[in-house]
């Protein structure tokens, strides 16, 4: 089955299934797989810390960074998945031209997520980040498979 | 570029749609401090097309009414006429780019939900950082984008050698007018001035990616230009050109804008955003 992310949502899903997240600017697309019990999840979170708006936060996680990810483990974990073989890959955190600290909120999403990752001794097995590309991608839940498609070109990561 | 293929442009600009005469008649009773309710209804009582579409966007989420709105009347009583107005105004621009648009490779309705976005944001920055704007900065904010409709076609047909300008890492509307010799925001600001649509909304159309180009720095440019960065951050409408686009430093400063309240914005027109689009679009 497809499933489609939209901006601030997260999806999880096992064998046969592909999730669709379309158009990463700035937000960051994290996808988790375990090969052995083939089971996965995609998280397109906007922003990087819970605290702007933690009212947001309550009523869903998946629009930050902070309070995401964690959520996308623990969903996995739920499903039968390990730690010790999960699979990891980042995609987005794209920025406007020039270098305003204001408008970083791409690079801050890739820093809370690295941070995170970082506790919790987890590694980016892949990442095809930063840039002024809008980025979509599909994954493939069947072989853990990520493909990037950016101005009409596609790639595996 | 090529002067014939500028000269087909403007070509198309002349055969671009034109806004349902009670738009205009509904803008200038926006600028008219004296307006009463019963004009409104007026302009309203000859097109029961946009009234079906009203009262749809009237009951949406977005407004959170507490009672479902049957007529028009009720509507004004409980919005206000002026917000009545821009849910018009809304419902028209609808009609005109709930399409798809080649070349910037964003799908039916994605360039309809982008300016919704923008015109949210827009709203949304307007009262948190206390700005004072006209009225018609958020029907302008609807219609920023417009000119992609015109100039889908000819960027779809160069795409390939745009790609490759944008390389050097320019803004995209510099690649549109090193290629064609203009861009989609002054395209835009001709179909609004084919309109007949005020000078204001013109102008923020116009210089929507360059608000330090306008003649002279405007509240209602500098807003919208932020709004609409922020939108194609959060991959609102964004197209094929992604984030090619430079935000301008001296606009946010002159709009006492922090990282903070783009975040904060960004967390809360998300949802009103999706909600407002999704009233028009469902079943239209």
């Amino acid at each position: 089955m497809n499933h489609v992310v939209l901006v601030g949502d997260m999806k999880t899903g096992c064998k046969g299934d592909m999730i669709v997240t379309h158009a990463l600017g700035s937000c960051l697309g994290l996808m988790v797989y375990d090969p052995g019990a083939r089971v996965g999840g995609l998280l397109h979170a906007m922003l990087p810390l819970s605290k702007i708006n933690p009212q947001k936060a309550e009523e869903n996680p998946y629009m930050f960074v902070d309070t995401g990810v964690p959520d996308l483990f623990k969903t996995l974990y739920d499903l039968g998945a390990q730690k010790s073989r999960m699979v990891v890959k980042a995609a987005g955190c794209g920025q406007p031209l020039g270098n305003s600290e204001m408008f970083k909120i791409g690079e801050r999403n890739y820093t809370v997520l690295k941070k995170l990752l970082w506790k919790n001794n987890i590694l980016l097995e892949a990442e095809d980040v930063g840039g002024t590309a809008s980025r979509t991608v599909y994954f493939d839940l069947s072989t853990g498979q990520v493909v990037i498609s950016s101005k009409g070109v596609k790639r595996e990561l | 570029m090529n002067q014939k293929e500028l000269n087909l442009i403007l070509d198309d600009v002349k055969s671009f749609p034109s806004m349902p005469a009670a738009a205009l008649k509904l803008l200038s009773l926006l600028k008219d401090e004296n307006a009463a309710t019963g004009q409104v209804e007026q302009v309203l009582r000859y097109e029961p097309g946009l009234t079906a579409n009203i009262l749809k966007m009237t009951n949406s989420a977005y407004f959170g009414l507490p009672t479902k709105i049957g007529s028009i009347r009720q509507a004004i009583l409980l919005l206000g006429w002026k917000k009545l107005i821009q849910i018009v105004l809304t419902s028209c621009v609808s009609a005109i780019i709930d399409k798809p648009v080649q070349g910037y490779d964003l799908p039916a309705g994605d360039l309809w939900r982008h300016s919704v976005a923008v015109s949210v944001a827009t709203e949304t920055l307007v009262k948190l950082l206390k700005l004072s704007v006209p009225d018609e900065v958020f029907t302008a904010a609807l219609l920023h984008d417009i000119g992609k409709m015109v100039l889908g076609r000819y960027v779809e047909a160069d795409i390939l050698q745009m790609d490759q300008e944008s390389l050097n890492d320019v803004s995209f509307e510099q690649v549109e007018r090193s290629m064609f010799g203009i861009d989609h925001a002054e395209i835009g600001a001709k179909i609004l001035k084919r309109w007949s649509f005020p000078p204001t909304m013109i102008s923020i159309v116009r210089w929507h990616h360059e608000p330090d180009a306008a003649p002279k720095p405007n509240t209602a440019i500098d807003v919208v230009h932020a709004a609409d960065v922020l939108c194609l951050m959060a991959g609102i409408g964004t197209g094929r050109e992604g984030l090619q686009y430079q935000p301008s430093e001296a606009a946010s400063t002159r709009l006492g804008l922090t990282q903070k309240h783009i975040e904060i914005v960004a967390s809360q027109m998300l949802q009103w955003a999706s909600e407002l689009a999704a009233s028009v679009q469902s079943g239209s």
